[in-house]
């Protein structure tokens, strides 16, 4: 059972929110849709279950073309972001609710409902209404009702959103352990990266109704595709600087970062393919970054800001009078607010992207 | 390929048809209202009834301007003053009863005391009495104290007939609201009247709405206590309407449908602009973070 | 603390600590229901038990519950209590009915709904005395439009108002055509706040189209259809100028409801006292009536809890 998705595109209006999207999600994947607020991730989701018809392109589940079929006949499983428990019913209800299209007799659907509700733990909860449930007993309930059935494909808008932080940190495990057990594939809208990055078997990055890379959260983080993908994933934020290439011999590469420093480094040798004065982005994730006592040709001078203790880590602001940097490390190295130092970028970390944001070469 | 959005609670033109004609029947007896406003007096009672005639505007000016007598030349009515009053009345009784009344209303639902029941019910009560009875009482306090005659007297007496209904129709809406949001919105460190008109007023005003035409259909109405309570310089257009009445020649339909069309307007108007809250169509759902 | 509560805007802070929020936000409603119609009320209760009579100059003279025995021994008290029950529950029944059905038709989009709308609300904002007057005419077996269309029919003038049956039947009709609208738009007001996701779950979850309404759009709307039909109960219970003005009360006194009788012993033949007393005795019903409506519908809700 997979779910495809070939040129998918929904208009509302003149409004593109998805644009020609192709995926693939295979059996018992997981896939995250990730990105910021109104990127098409929501849409292409309902799109998946049948709630959005699309304007063009087709959606297949299990190798049938469902394009034209609303959600009833799609067989699909959905956990809503407000969670959707239907107020008047209590939670076994709620949870009994999607069984009862199924013809199935009473002792089978009270078997399923216990033995649900035995793996969420919602046992002690049973017989409450939802007006009556603490957000995260909420979600629990919601996860519940979908998977309650056998069906095609599991959808989850924004599961963990409305939980504070602890909460969410707790779910994230029991989702994925749950995810775990169910064969079918999954599709999880999130803009929460951690969320993505622990839950998903690949992520994908979408702006602006497009797809910008699908990869496993290893590579999203590591081997970002473009400007925007190593700008989104990762926290702190990667620093991107722009630069100039200004010389290039071999293995090592000169650059001048606009706002009159040079930084000069070990790259791959294919960037001498481009012509000195091609403008470029230097991306440096903050923990490659590293003090050093002495200047060195692979770093540059700057100063420090801000100073934010994180507990077993330190995140530091520093500026090298035209951008703004941030840099963490062990919280054991003494850093103070505007003292001058050298930044080193470790060897090997930095990622250079040519001016129309393609990822040029990753070290 | 071209798909047809079949949206859940949307429908087409077939729809329309089949609502256009339950419109129509409600809306019958009010057409041929409007039309005989614009008949003439044989017209208004020929018989057979006539659907097509000759229209005239004659009722119409009747309604402003009214032939004298004993000069023989026209002389404007007080009509105006008239519909100003109803529109300033009904207005501000209605305005004042939806204030105190949604305040009232959110205390009860978000603090219910123990005699949260009782006080409601009173409040119901107020409503069932038949004016009639209460008739004399109120005549004698508003001469008494100086009230009869003036628009305070009268515009507090119309908030008082509003609040019954604004208080249980508002607080079935407050009971409705998520209370989660607003403790949410309370941890982020929002005021309490922050939380009361950006969150929970937004949320209910289809409600707002609901009861803020309500009450001025009621008040725009209202006959006997205008007729008794409001002076020259007060009176309403029912009462208005209803000195047409005991006419020389029998009721001129004419010249009252004529009143009554005019008089339909500002309230057509106004609940024509509240629709927008009343027709979301089923909703998107609470108000995201 | 008191220091920090203090500094916090000292008499505003006080008005609005919990504990006396909730009597601040009610005193403005409840002072003016206070003064414009409990005070009167009790006024009038108080009345009701001298002998007092508006016409005449003597003073009132206590007649304890003189007057209620009069009133409830009254034979044509009790026909007039029989006539406003027969009509009171025909046109809230029939109100209720067309409402709701309208109500749901008109919760979907479509097309020129608006407009549509507006048609249905007219009647609602009519004044009683032109309904009467114009609903009047129309029921005329001569000049009337009723009459004029079922000519078509039966070769002859058709006589409404000349039997009490017609003549319910018309007053019914007439209010039932101005307040049907107001439930509906109260239903439509409920059924406008049913966020649209439970809807898709309910899609998602294969749910029949009558299960989709029991689970979900009924409990949203039942305290509103409650209210409705609470309401119009209380207001058709004093109805008075529709059928003043259609029927007076006739033919002979088969229409006369309660609140004619009222109007007639008031302010025709002057007994005051009585009026009042009678006036209560319909309070007192109406309260009554309406603990049922509300206790049977709390029942039912902790039935299902």
């Amino acid at each position: 059972m997979t779910i495809e998705l070939k040129k998918l595109t929904k208009r509302f209006g003149t409004l593109t929110a998805v644009d020609s999207v192709d995926l693939t999600v295979g059996d018992g994947e997981v896939l995250c849709l990730l990105g910021p607020s109104g990127c098409g991730k929501t849409t292409t989701l309902r799109m998946v279950a049948g709630l959005e018809l699309a304007s063009e392109g087709e959606v297949y589940l299990g190798g049938k073309n469902v394009s034209d079929q609303t959600a009833r006949d799609r067989n699909v499983a959905m956990s809503f972001q407000f969670y959707a428990l239907y107020p008047s019913l209590t939670v076994a209800e709620n949870l009994a609710f999607p069984l009862y299209g199924e013809g199935l007799s009473k002792t089978e659907v009270d078997a399923r409902v216990a033995r649900i509700s035995n793996t969420l733990q919602l046992s002690g909860i049973l017989n409450r209404k939802p007006g009556q449930l603490a957000e995260g007993e909420k979600q629990r309930v919601a996860v519940g009702r979908s998977i309650i059935r056998d069906p095609t494909c599991f959808l989850f808008d924004e599961p963990l959103s409305r939980l504070d932080v602890q909460l969410r940190e707790e779910m994230r495990g029991e989702i994925k352990l749950v995810l775990q057990d169910l064969s079918r594939p999954t599709v999880i809208v999130t803009h929460d990266q951690l969320e993505a990055l622990t839950m998903a078997d690949r992520i994908a990055v979408m702006r602006d109704g497009k797809i910008e890379q699908v990869d496993t959260p290893h590579n999203v983080f590591q081997r970002p595709k473009n400007l925007f993908v190593a700008g989104f994933i990762g926290t702190p934020q990667m620093n991107l600087l722009p630069a100039t290439l200004t010389a290039s011999n071999g293995a090592s590469a000169e650059f001048a970062i606009t706002g009159g420093q040079t930084i000069k480094m070990e790259v791959d040798p294919r960037i001498s393919e481009n012509s000195p004065g091609t403008k470029v982005t230097l991306g440096v994730r903050p923990r490659n970054l590293e003090i050093s006592n002495e200047p060195t040709p692979d770093g540059i001078s700057s100063t420090i800001d801000i100073v934010e203790p994180m507990g077993a880590e330190t995140l530091a602001h520093l500026s090298d009078g035209q951008h703004d940097l941030r840099l963490v490390t062990d919280w054991r190295v003494p850093l103070n607010e505007g003292d001058k130092v050298h930044t080193r970028f470790l060897p090997g970390t930095t990622h250079i992207f040519t001016a129309d944001e393609q990822v040029m070469r990753t070290p | 390929m071209a798909r047809n959005h079949r949206e859940i609670g949307k429908a087409g033109w077939g729809y329309t048809a089949m609502t256009s004609v339950i419109g129509f029947i409600y809306f019958f007896p009010v057409l041929w209202i409007i039309l005989t406003a614009f008949k003439t007096r044989t017209d208004a009672l020929a018989v057979p009834p006539k659907l097509f005639f000759t229209p005239t505007l004659d009722n119409f000016t009747s309604v402003f301007y009214r032939a004298s007598i004993t000069t023989g030349s026209s002389q404007a009515t007080d009509m105006g003053l008239y519909f100003f009053n109803s529109i300033f009345i009904a207005g501000t009784s209605v305005g004042l009863a939806l204030i105190v009344g949604t305040l009232a209303a959110y205390a009860f639902s978000r603090f219910p005391l123990r005699g949260n029941d009782t006080y409601l019910f009173i409040i119901l009560t107020t409503r069932m009495m038949p004016p009639i009875v209460v008739i004399i009482p109120i005549f004698l306090m508003f001469r008494l104290s100086g009230l009869a005659g003036t628009y305070w007297g009268i515009i507090l007496l119309y908030t008082a007939f509003n609040i019954p209904f604004s208080v249980w129709l508002i607080k079935s809406f407050f009971d409705e609201l998520n209370p989660e949001i607003e403790d949410a919105a309370r941890m982020d460190g929002s005021t309490e009247s922050r939380v009361f008109f950006g969150f929970c007023i937004p949320q209910i005003l289809a409600g707002l709405s609901a009861t803020f035409v309500f009450g001025l259909i009621l008040t725009w109405n209202e006959f006997l206590f205008a007729l008794l309570l409001t002076g020259v310089e007060t009176r309403t257009v029912p009462v208005a309407m209803a000195r047409t009445l005991g006419g020389e020649v029998g009721v001129d339909y004419g010249l009252l449908a004529a009143i009554v069309t005019l008089f339909l307007i500002p309230i057509f108007f106004v609940t024509f602009l509240l629709q927008n809250q009343l027709l979301r169509g089923v909703t998107f759902g609470t108000v995201k973070k | 603390m008191a220091n920090t509560e203090k500094t916090r805007g000292g008499f505003g802070a006080w008005l609005l600590d919990p504990k006396r929020r909730g009597a601040l936000l009610v005193t403005p409603a409840i002072t003016i229901l206070f003064v414009m119609n409990i005070f009167p009320l009790m006024w009038s209760f108080g009345l009701s038990f001298f002998n007092y009579k508006a016409s005449s100059l003597k003073e009132p003279k206590f007649k304890g519950f003189n007057n209620y025995e009069k009133v409830l021994t009254d034979e044509k008290v009790w026909e007039r209590f029989q006539t406003t029950a027969i009509i009171v529950s025909s046109s809230v029944i029939m109100q209720l009915i067309i409402g709701f059905l309208m109500a749901m038709i008109f919760a979907k989009v479509f097309p020129l709904r608006r407009i549509v709308l507006m048609l249905v609300l007219t009647p609602m904002m009519l004044s009683f005395v032109s309904v009467g007057v114009f609903f009047k005419l129309f029921y005329e077996p001569t000049f009337g439009i009723v009459s004029f269309v079922l000519n078509f029919f039966t070769e002859e003038r058709f006589v409404l108002l000349g039997s009490p049956e017609g003549a319910i039947l018309g007053i019914v009709i007439a209010d039932a055509w101005m307040w049907s609208p107001f439930v509906m738009l109260l239903v439509l007001a409920g059924l406008v706040s049913i966020p649209k996701y439970l809807y898709e779950a309910a899609e998602i979850d294969r749910a029949s189209k009558w299960r989709t309404f029991w689970t979900i759009t009924f409990p949203y709307i039942k305290s509103l259809l409650l209210l409705a039909v609470l309401f119009r109960t209380i207001e058709t219970f004093k109805l008075f100028d529709v059928v003043y003005i259609i029927t007076d009360g006739g033919p002979g006194s088969s229409t006369e409801t309660i609140a004619v009788f009222l109007y007639r012993t008031a302010f025709q033949f002057f007994k005051t006292s009585q009026s009042s007393a009678l006036a209560y005795i319909v309070l007192f019903i109406v309260i009554v009536l309406t603990n049922l409506y509300l206790y049977s519908v709390n029942q039912r809700q902790e039935e299902v809890e």
